[in-house]
């Protein structure tokens, strides 16, 4: 009997003390085999949110992914209280995969009923008979319909969509009204509705095993994102959804490679986007990622001079820091035989790892405190800085700076946005200084454009276009709520530019 | 292993998945035009090949007539010993 190991007043107490335990583990079954079958967290969550300007910020789908990791961390349950973990067993599915559509309040998840709650406490109703609550951002933000002095205090949006189960209006009259305007995105709040139940419905997750590392010779076609996981040699993803759900994390690390690799999609012919100072940046990359082989082996005879490791600074890091390492490793698994050191930094950069608080102690040799991650693999170092970037560039912390080896990637930076431009003014400058490329993406073509414009009047033309804005080919296929205004809805990684601060060459004088 | 391992991009019946199909979409209208170019290449081979080696005309060549009696055969001697 495995009871006999255990006491009788432990068993009591766990007996009893442990039903509501056993709810908790029931109810979120998935989550834990989840996690037991693959040891990772698949979605990430954006900062906590923020007050209605900063739009940038989405409380977004995995609570769950807290809840299991607070679980994983409790002791093991006795051997006779486990309950056996089924793996595709449909009575452990909180949800069917055909019965995925429920309205936020009334969603079978708790999760998403808080999220109900929370978006009808803080999202304001769109309707241009209300007041403005914040100047608007965008062209097409709902806010320029309304004025800022008439009209009817803002309210809270209390009133569901029938179609996309979204708190969305204040009233069934507001929503009547302004039908149209709501129709355009109905179809995909319908989409993200059932996609964030599709995360909580306990099934296993195919889409998320990444595969490992790839014969040298057997080519990565990076025309898009079906060719792209085929000559990758991923499962097949044969559902809409599952796509949807892979592309969402996979994005961070495909974008960044589709720009690096030798075999990028975008060139230097009309509509590759690429510029010639954009080449001549890559090229100087492309040479450190792509080693000719030097004969090298794993015995004295073999070897070999090694370069440094190439630094990638993802500078504005927020909760792409919490990404699992199974997902950047892929970046690592693209480039054979080039040592990669991801640096992610920012003062958000330890978003979604709390538990991986309280940071080192900063020491001489950890002058800043990073969390450094260096047993993932033999190819992928990953360091995080809870710093200004500023700070780190002025103690010259990574000088120095080589054209050939490092690269800064900003994700969705918001340079121009009223929130977060102040934090990049003094951080810009120095970028540029180093002359190393810069890619940078954003939520959509408006917001890329409005960064562009912002660098140039910020550095006075003092910079080098390297990519023009535009779709990037590897974007996130799923779309994302902002719980703070659910009009706002945005794909992780929707554009793709580039610049770099302007090199001059030498000239001849004319004689 | 109880089963081979086989390629998830095929499904059981060993029909295309939906996901080769959308792999191989780009490709798709420049395969055929190749395919359909090496085809029509070997049909022009062989309809060349057979009109080279098809039959001449003869219609100026005069054949003499059949004489009336067979020349006389020589004795068809069986095989004797």
């Amino acid at each position: 009997m495995r009871s006999s190991y255990t006491c009788q007043k432990c068993l009591t107490f766990l007996r009893s003390g442990a039903r509501p335990q056993l709810h908790c583990v029931r109810q979120a079954p998935a989550q834990q085999r989840w996690i037991s079958l693959q040891n990772n967290q698949p979605t990430i969550i954006r900062a906590s949110p923020q007050p209605a300007l900063a739009k940038r910020f989405v409380s977004s789908t995995s609570r769950q992914e807290q809840n299991a990791a607070g679980e994983s961390l409790q002791p093991r349950t006795p051997p006779g209280l486990e309950y056996t973990r089924m793996r595709g067993d449909p009575h452990r599915l909180l949800l069917q995969p055909d019965n995925l559509f429920h309205s936020f309040s009334n969603s079978p998840s708790p999760d998403i009923r808080r999220r109900a709650a929370f978006i009808k406490q803080h999202a304001y109703c769109p309707h241009p008979h209300h007041r403005q609550t914040r100047l608007p951002t965008t062209p097409d933000d709902p806010e320029t319909k309304k004025s800022s002095a008439a009209g009817s205090p803002p309210a809270h949006v209390q009133y569901e969509c029938p179609d996309c189960g979204i708190p969305v209006y204040c009233s069934e009259e507001h929503f009547a009204d302004d039908y149209e305007s709501h129709l355009e995105i109905c179809d995909t709040l319908r989409q993200i509705n059932e996609d964030d139940h599709d995360l909580r419905s306990g099934r296993f997750f195919p889409e998320f095993e990444c595969p490992g590392p790839q014969l040298e010779e057997a080519l990565v076609n990076m025309t898009n994102w079906d060719t792209f996981l085929y000559s990758r040699e991923f499962a097949a993803i044969n559902e809409d959804r599952s796509l949807r759900q892979a592309t969402k994390l996979l994005t961070y690390p495909a974008t960044i490679a589709s720009v690096l690799h030798e075999l990028s999609p975008y060139n230097i012919r009309k509509g590759g986007r690429l510029t010639v100072e954009g080449l001549k940046s890559l090229s100087a990359l492309r040479y450190t990622l792509h080693p000719p082989r030097t004969g090298g082996g794993g015995d004295i005879k073999g070897l070999r001079l090694t370069p440094p490791a190439v630094r990638i600074f993802i500078v504005g890091a927020r909760a792409e820091s919490s990404l699992p390492r199974e997902v950047w490793i892929q970046l690592a698994y693209l480039f054979p035989r080039v040592k990669f050191h991801l640096i992610f930094i920012g003062p958000e950069s330890m978003a979604n790892r709390d538990d991986e608080f309280p940071l080192p102690p900063r020491t001489p040799s950890n002058p800043f405190g990073a969390v450094v991650e260096d047993r993932i693999s033999s190819e992928l170092k990953i360091s995080t800085y809870v710093e200004y970037y500023h700070t780190l560039h002025k103690a010259g912390h990574f000088y120095p700076y080589d054209p050939y080896f490092d690269c800064f990637m900003l994700f969705h930076p918001g340079l121009g946005h009223p929130a977060s431009s102040h934090e990049w003014e003094e951080t810009l400058p120095l970028l540029l200084e180093t002359k190393v490329p810069i890619l940078a993406t954003g939520y959509t073509d408006w917001d890329m454009q409005r960064d562009l414009q912002w660098v140039q009047e910020k550095m006075a033309g003092e910079v080098d276009l390297l990519m023009e804005p535009g779709e990037n080919k590897f974007r996130s296929l799923r779309w994302d709520l902002n719980d703070l205004d659910p009009q706002d809805i945005s794909c992780g990684n929707w554009g793709l530019w580039a610049f770099r601060g302007k090199r001059y060459e030498t000239t001849r004088q004319e004689e | 292993m109880p089963l081979l391992p086989r390629s998830t991009y095929y499904d059981k019946n060993y029909r295309q998945s939906p996901a080769l199909i959308r792999a191989r979409q780009p490709y798709l209208i420049k395969n055929v035009l190749t395919g359909a170019a090496i085809f029509a290449f070997t049909v022009g081979v062989y309809a060349f090949t057979i009109r080279a080696v098809s039959q001449d005309e003869f219609e100026d060549v005069i054949v003499p007539d059949k004489p009336i009696q067979p020349p006389h055969a020589p004795n068809a001697v069986g095989n004797k010993s």
